[in-house]
């Protein structure tokens, strides 16, 4: 990935904030904001995928960290009675804890076995977080309470929760990018791309790889804390594998190759998408699904390669090749 | 003067079968060493053990006089031997340039919190990279394909785009794997410019090759390897003429590729 311009990208999302952050001067709908926090949450979500995608690995447990950091900080707050603003870094430090923990074992293994093994893991934390009462139970956690004030400032409307997930999804954005362009996100796509190749340029794939099952992890263990005070209501099958391939949507639909924007533009179709078309929750997923199944075929690199892939017809097939979207196969040196 | 690299009854079975076979080989420093034999021989397998890519079964393998048995690939690069592989091995949706500037990564200083300031010092690094990467560029005479991508390559560039990644880690012992296969006669003289420039520069460099002609030209050593088994070993003339090694490649009924 090329450096680019990191003070005109600055710029741009500077630009982009403060126009989000006049976003609830032109609405009043409750309901409406509601949508943009989720997104805001989904996006977090999106972006934790998509930093272990440029590693070359898939996981399906997305979801499960994103638990893990809203069960911790629920709790921190329920039963030590912190504060939520030290719980908010606990969580995040808890959730790459664990991934910590998983990923010594765990991401060694390249390819289909990790996706099963993520999937694996985050049905197991499904159930520790219903089995065990002191996570609630299948019931759930309930009256989890609203971030502390700040001075005058509270945390219980909706346009308050919005400038907390904005603020916490551009520390998260800031924080990615950095590492994207420095030389471990290098290292992370040389992985990617050619994980023997890099092995010679003196990358250590399983220490790399571990760096980034953490860091992600902690991405989204921010998310869940943010979700849990913001929701207020925690029950074990908001973080289910189900959820989990909603994340990787949001990242395929966007485009796998935009580690950033991708899950930017896919998670606010998803979730917007729907609502606006008002459509039935119980044929959402059926409906997403076909969509994810066309999007596979037709347009592989998502939402963000359409613009290279219209210069690819307009000016025929020499112009410019359409970037596959390669998950990184580890052959081995093969038979001569 | 002590060996650069040294095996020693170096051994690697695949199931029943030796594909490495107590092999003593040693590498002086600053030497171009031809490793040659029919298909199959265990040239490859001989790279994969030192490079530290597969397990040694028996014996041991010595780096500038240090241990490096069982180290894994990436500790071994990081000692200082680059390698390219048999098939062009690239990040093929990358530009030569990007390519270059991966192999780099083991000399690249930057620390991670400072990536985003993007301050005077983490300027200077990566422009420090960047004009060595067009460096080793120019030196392997890619200059005018340095925004090409990889996969847009002619096949022997694509070569010689391997063996520039693998200078890029600044190796001093550097294994290339058949780097004139496949190669059209002009493709085959630029590497071989290629390749004698890397020797005058100091590099010590192994040659798997079945061209005989580009072998006897560029090499001060040949050692011979016949189904796993070193065979001989000698100055290239002594080894053309070696009723042992004639034998190897007129009994074995493999074409050469
Ligand atoms: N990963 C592996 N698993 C099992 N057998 C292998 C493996 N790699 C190589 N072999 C076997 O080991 C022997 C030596 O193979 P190797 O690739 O080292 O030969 P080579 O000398 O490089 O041949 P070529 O000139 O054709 O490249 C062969 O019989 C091969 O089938
Ligand atoms: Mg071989």
């Amino acid at each position: 990935m090329n450096r680019g311009n990191p003070k005109k990208v600055l710029i741009i999302l500077g630009c982009v904030c403060l126009l989000l952050a006049f976003l609830p001067v032109f609405t009043d709908s409750r309901y409406f904001m509601h949508l943009v926090i989720m997104t805001c949450v989904n996006i977090m979500l999106g972006l934790s995928f998509s930093m272990l995608f440029s590693t070359g690995l898939i996981t399906m447990g997305a979801a499960g960290f994103w638990g893990i950091g809203a069960y911790t900080s629920a709790l921190l707050v329920l039963k030590a009675g912190l504060s939520f603003w030290i719980a908010l870094p606990l969580a995040a430090l808890m959730t790459a804890l664990v991934a910590f923990v998983v990923g010594i074992v765990i991401v060694r293994a390249p390819g289909v076995a990790f996706i099963i093994q993520t999937m694996v893991v985050n049905m197991i934390l499904v159930q520790v977080f219903g089995h065990f009462e002191f996570f609630g139970g299948w019931a759930g956690l309930l009256d989890i309470p609203a971030p502390n004030p700040i001075g005058p400032i509270t945390f219980t409307s909706k346009t308050a929760n919005y400038y907390l997930i904005l603020v916490l999804l551009l520390v998260n954005i800031l924080g990615f990018y950095a590492l994207y362009t420095s030389r471990v996100g290098r290292a992370w796509s040389a992985i990617r791309l050619n994980a023997r190749l890099a092995e010679t340029l003196s990358v250590d794939i399983f220490r790399y790889r571990l760096a980034a099952f953490m860091i992600s992890a902690a991405g989204a263990g921010l998310a869940g804390s943010f979700y849990a005070h913001y929701f207020q209501t925690l029950e074990p099958n908001m973080f289910n594998v189900f959820k989990s391939i909603y994340v990787q949507i949001y990242s395929i639909l966007g485009g796998l190759n935009f580690y950033i924007l991708g899950p930017v533009i896919g998670a606010a179709i998803i979730t917007f998408v729907p609502e606006l078309l008002r459509v039935g929750k119980e044929i959402e997923p059926i409906m997403t699904g076909t969509v994810l199944i066309f999007l596979v075929i037709f347009l592989p690199g998502g939402i963000l390669s359409l613009p290279e892939r219209i210069g690819f017809f307009r000016n025929g097939p020499m112009a410019s090749s359409p970037e596959k979207v390669p998950v990184e196969t580890e052959k081995k040196e093969g038979a001569p | 003067m002590k060996p650069l690299l040294e095996t020693r009854k170096l051994t690697r079975f695949f199931g029943g079968l030796a594909a490495v076979n107590e092999v003593d080989l040693q590498v002086a420093e600053s030497e171009i060493l031809g490793l040659i034999g029919p298909n199959g021989a265990g040239k490859s397998t001989f790279f994969n053990l030192v490079s530290g890519f597969h397990p040694v079964t028996r014996g041991t393998i010595a780096f500038q006089g240090r241990d490096i048995t069982g180290m894994k690939a990436h500790e071994v690069a990081n000692l200082g031997i680059g390698r390219a592989f048999q098939a062009a091995t690239l990040f093929m949706q990358l530009s030569v340039f990007d390519n270059v500037f991966n192999g780099f990564h083991r000399h690249y200083r930057e620390p991670v919190w400072k990536a985003f300031l993007h301050s005077a010092s983490v300027r200077r690094e990566e422009q420090r990279a960047r004009q060595k990467v067009k460096e080793i560029i120019d030196f392997m005479g890619l200059t005018d394909y340095a925004d090409r991508k990889a996969q847009n390559l002619p096949h022997g560039h694509q070569k010689i785009l391997g063996v520039c990644i693998a200078m890029a880690t600044q190796p001093k012992l550097l294994l290339l794997d058949e780097p004139f296969t496949g190669m059209h006669p002009e493709e085959t003289a630029v590497m071989m410019k290629v390749v004698g420039k890397i020797r005058d520069s100091g590099v010590t460099v192994v040659i798997v090759e079945h061209n005989m002609d580009a072998v006897m030209r560029l090499c001060d050593r040949i050692a011979v390897l016949n189904q796993g088994r070193k065979i001989a070993e000698g100055p290239p003339g002594e080894i053309a003429r070696n009723p042992e090694v004639i034998e190897a490649y007129l009994g074995s009924d493999e074409e050469e590729p």
